[in-house]
C-alpha cells in the first residue's frame, strides 16, 4: 500500500479553475431565481424556499450531468485534460448543492409536523411497490449518500490509503449515484409538472452521458483490437525514430495491460500504461524532467525502474525492450513493478 | 506538440495554447450555466394563488369544533367567512370543549385562497379565549344543504398548502407535506379536476356521515383518484362527503 500522496499547492490554474466554477454555478442559481420570478410574478410566484429548493437541485443535476462528461471528453481530446485535473472540486461542489436541496426539503416539507423530519421523509409515502407514485425522495436520498462517501474520500490522502483498485471501484459509484438522480427526477418532478421542461432537460442530459461514454467506450475497444504483431515472443512496436521524442506509442498485448513505450532522445524504455494514482493513460503523457508523466493528474515516474522519484512510493511495471535494424520490440512480460531495466538505444541523427 | 502544449495540473505554468482554450470554455460554461438556469426555471410550474401574508391580527367570531375546528368571522373586508383553525406548524389546534359554539377572541395569522380561508393561531389552543360580545346575526344558524350527487376526479390535498402555506402546495413533490398535514389532523380539501395548478374549486373533503376521514386516508393523499360522493353546502363552505371505499386511485 502506498502511504505517500502528493501534497498538491495551489497553482494559478487552480485558482482560475474554481473561480469559473463558482462563478458557474453562482451564475445558475441567480439566473434561476431570476427567470422564475420574473415569469412568475405576485401570486404566481412559487415561495422562496421552494425556488431554492428547485434551483439547488436543478444546479445539482446539471453539475453532475457536466462532471460525468468530462472524462469521456478527456478520453478523446487531450484539450479536456485540465478539467479532468480538478474534477475533484467539481464533484465535492455538486456534493454541496445536492446537500443544501436535501437540507431544504427536509425543513420544509418533512418538517414542522408532527413526526421526526426524517422518520416522514421515509413513511410518508409507503408505496415502494408503485412505479407510477414511487417515494422518489428515496432515491435522492441514497444518490445524496454516495456522493457524501465520494466527496468524503474524494482527497488523494484515502486514494493513496485505499489503494487504487478500491478507490476507484468505490467512485464508479457515481454512476450509480447519477441513475439514482436521473430516477429521482422523473418519478419526482417530471411527474409533478405540467410542462415538458424538466422531461427534456433529464432526457438530454441523460442522453449526453450515455452517448459521450458509448463513443469514448468505442474508441477504446477499437484500440484493444488492434493488437501488436508479435514475432518469436516479443511484440513489434515500430520504427523507433516514429516515435516522438519524450513522447510514447501504446501498445496492446494479447494478455495484460496496455504497454506504454517512451522515446527519451536515443532511450527506448517500456512501461506499464496504467497509472498507478486512478488509472490514467501514461502512454497519453510525455516525459517532463525525466519522468513520465501521467496525462491526468501528473503523477511521475522514472522511465528505467517505474519508480516514482523520492519522496513518492507509487511504483509500475516495467517492460524489457530491444531494437532491431531501427525497429523497437517488447516484451509482454511485465516485470515487477520497480524493477529497473537498462534502455534499447536508438541512433538518432542530430542535423 | 511542444512541451509548452502539455498540461500539467500542479505545474505554475498553464501552456499557452490550453490557455486560450479554457478562456473560451470558461466563458461559454458561465454563460450556459445561466442560460440552462433561466431556461428551466421559466418553464416550471407556478405556485397559481394563495397566500400566508404573515400578519398575525386579532380575529372573533363563533368557534364550533365540527367537523374541524372552524371560526365562523368576518373576512377582512367584512364578508361572513368561514376560518378552519390551524398552528401554525403542520398540526391542527384543538378547539377547548368548554367554547364550542360561543363567540370566541383568536390571535392568528390568515392564510387565504379566494374564498377559502384558514387561520393559523398564534398559542395554540391557549390563544382560543372567550370574547364578551355577542355573535352577529350574520354568523348564526348556516344550515347544511345537500346539492346532488357527483363523481369527480382530481387530487386530495391538505387543505392549508393548498390555501396558500405552501406555493405551490400540490402533486408530487408536494406529497410528503400533504401526508404530513394529514397525519396532523389538518382539514382535506379535494382538488378537482386533473391539473390542480390550474386553480379550480376544492371542497372540503370530509367521509359520507360528514366527519373528517382520519389517517386512513393517507395512501391516497396527493395523487390523482377519483371518488363518488355527495355536494353538501355549508354557509361559504362546499364540501365533498365520500367514503373511503367510494374513492380510487386513477
Ligand atoms: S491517473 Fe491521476 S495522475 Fe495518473
Amino acid at each position: 500500500m502506498a502511504h505517500g500522496y502528493r501534497v498538491v499547492q495551489w497553482t494559478p490554474f487552480k485558482r482560475a479553475f474554481d473561480s469559473v466554477l463558482l462563478l458557474s454555478v453562482a451564475a445558475f442559481l441567480i439566473a434561476f431565481i431570476a427567470a422564475s420570478l420574473a415569469a412568475f410574478p405576485g401570486e404566481r410566484a412559487v415561495s422562496a424556499i421552494q425556488l431554492l429548493i428547485r434551483a439547488f437541485g436543478a444546479c445539482a443535476f446539471a453539475l453532475l450531468t457536466l462532471i460525468l462528461m468530462i472524462g469521456p471528453l478527456a478520453r478523446m481530446s487531450p484539450r479536456f485534460l485540465p478539467l479532468l485535473y480538478n474534477r475533484r472540486h467539481l464533484g465535492v461542489t455538486c456534493f454541496l448543492l445536492a446537500l443544501a436541496h436535501a437540507g431544504l426539503v427536509l425543513v420544509w416539507y418533512h418538517g414542522f409536523g408532527a413526526i421526526n423530519p426524517l422518520v416522514s421523509l421515509l413513511v410518508s409515502n409507503p408505496r415502494y411497490a408503485a412505479i407510477v407514485g414511487f417515494p422518489f425522495e428515496s432515491l435522492g436520498l441514497v444518490a445524496l449518500l454516495i456522493l457524501f462517501v465520494m466527496a468524503a474520500t474524494s482527497h488523494d490522502f484515502w486514494n493513496a490509503v485505499l489503494g487504487p483498485r478500491l478507490w476507484k471501484a468505490l467512485h464508479m459509484g457515481v454512476y450509480w449515484a447519477y441513475a439514482l438522480i436521473v430516477a429521482h427526477i422523473v418519478l419526482g418532478a417530471v411527474q409533478g409538472e405540467k410542462g415538458p421542461i424538466y422531461a427534456i432537460v433529464v432526457g438530454v442530459g441523460a442522453a449526453l452521458v450515455v452517448g459521450l461514454h458509448w463513443l469514448a467506450g468505442a474508441r477504446e475497444v477499437r484500440a484493444d483490437a488492434t493488437l501488436a504483431p508479435e514475432e518469436e515472443g516479443w511484440l513489434r512496436v515500430g520504427p523507433a525514430l516514429e516515435i516522438p521524442d519524450q513522447r510514447a506509442r501504446i501498445v496492446t498485448p494479447a494478455a495484460g495491460e496496455r504497454i506504454a513505450v517512451f522515446r527519451d532522445g536515443a532511450k527506448i524504455y517500456a512501461v506499464s500504461n496504467v497509472c498507478r494514482h486512478q488509472g490514467g493513460p501514461l502512454g497519453e503523457g510525455r516525459i517532463v524532467d525525466g519522468c513520465v508523466t501521467c496525462p491526468w493528474h501528473g503523477f511521475q515516474y522514472r522511465p528505467q525502474d517505474g519508480c516514482a522519484p523520492s519522496p513518492f512510493t507509487e511504483k509500475i511495471a516495467t517492460y524489457r525492450t530491444r531494437i532491431e535494424a531501427g525497429v523497437v520490440f517488447v516484451h509482454p512480460t511485465p516485470e515487477a513493478p520497480g524493477t529497473s531495466i537498462a534502455p534499447s538505444l536508438v541512433e538518432v541523427s542530430t542535423p | 506538440m511542444s512541451k509548452e502544449d502539455f498540461f500539467i495540473g500542479w505545474s505554475a505554468q498553464t501552456p499557452r495554447v490550453d490557455r486560450r482554450f479554457m478562456l473560451a470554455a470558461s466563458a461559454g460554461l458561465i454563460a450556459s450555466a445561466a442560460g440552462a438556469g433561466a431556461l428551466m426555471a421559466s418553464a416550471h410550474d407556478s405556485a397559481v394563488g394563495g397566500r400566508w401574508d404573515g400578519v398575525v391580527r386579532d380575529w372573533t367570531g363563533l368557534l364550533l369544533s365540527e367537523p374541524y375546528p372552524l371560526l365562523r368571522t368576518l373576512d377582512l373586508d367584512g364578508t361572513p367567512r368561514t376560518a378552519f383553525l390551524a398552528t401554525s406548524r403542520k398540526t391542527a389546534v384543538r378547539a377547548p370543549a368548554h367554547l364550542d359554539g360561543a363567540f370566541v377572541r383568536v390571535r392568528a395569522g390568515l392564510i387565504a385562497r379566494d374564498n377559502h380561508a384558514m387561520l393559523a393561531v398564534a398559542d395554540g389552543e391557549a390563544g382560543i379565549v372567550a370574547d364578551a360580545a355577542a355573535a352577529p346575526a350574520s354568523l348564526l344558524d348556516w344550515p347544511a344543504v345537500a346539492a346532488g350527487d357527483v363523481m369527480l376526479t382530481g387530487e386530495i390535498l391538505d387543505a392549508k398548502c393548498w390555501f396558500g402555506a405552501m406555493r405551490p402546495g400540490f402533486g408530487r413533490t408536494h406529497k410528503a407535506c400533504a401526508a404530513l398535514c394529514t397525519r396532523g389532523g389538518l382539514p382535506l380539501a379535494f382538488c378537482v379536476g386533473s391539473v390542480c395548478s390550474l386553480g379550480g374549486e376544492a371542497p372540503l373533503l370530509l367521509d359520507a356521515g360528514g366527519r373528517p376521514h382520519g389517517r386512513a386516508i393517507l395512501p391516497l393523499v396527493a395523487d390523482p383518484v377519483v371518488l363518488r360522493g355527495r355536494l353538501v353546502q355549508v354557509g361559504d363552505v362546499q364540501q365533498i362527503r365520500a367514503d373511503l371505499g367510494a374513492i380510487h386511485r386513477l
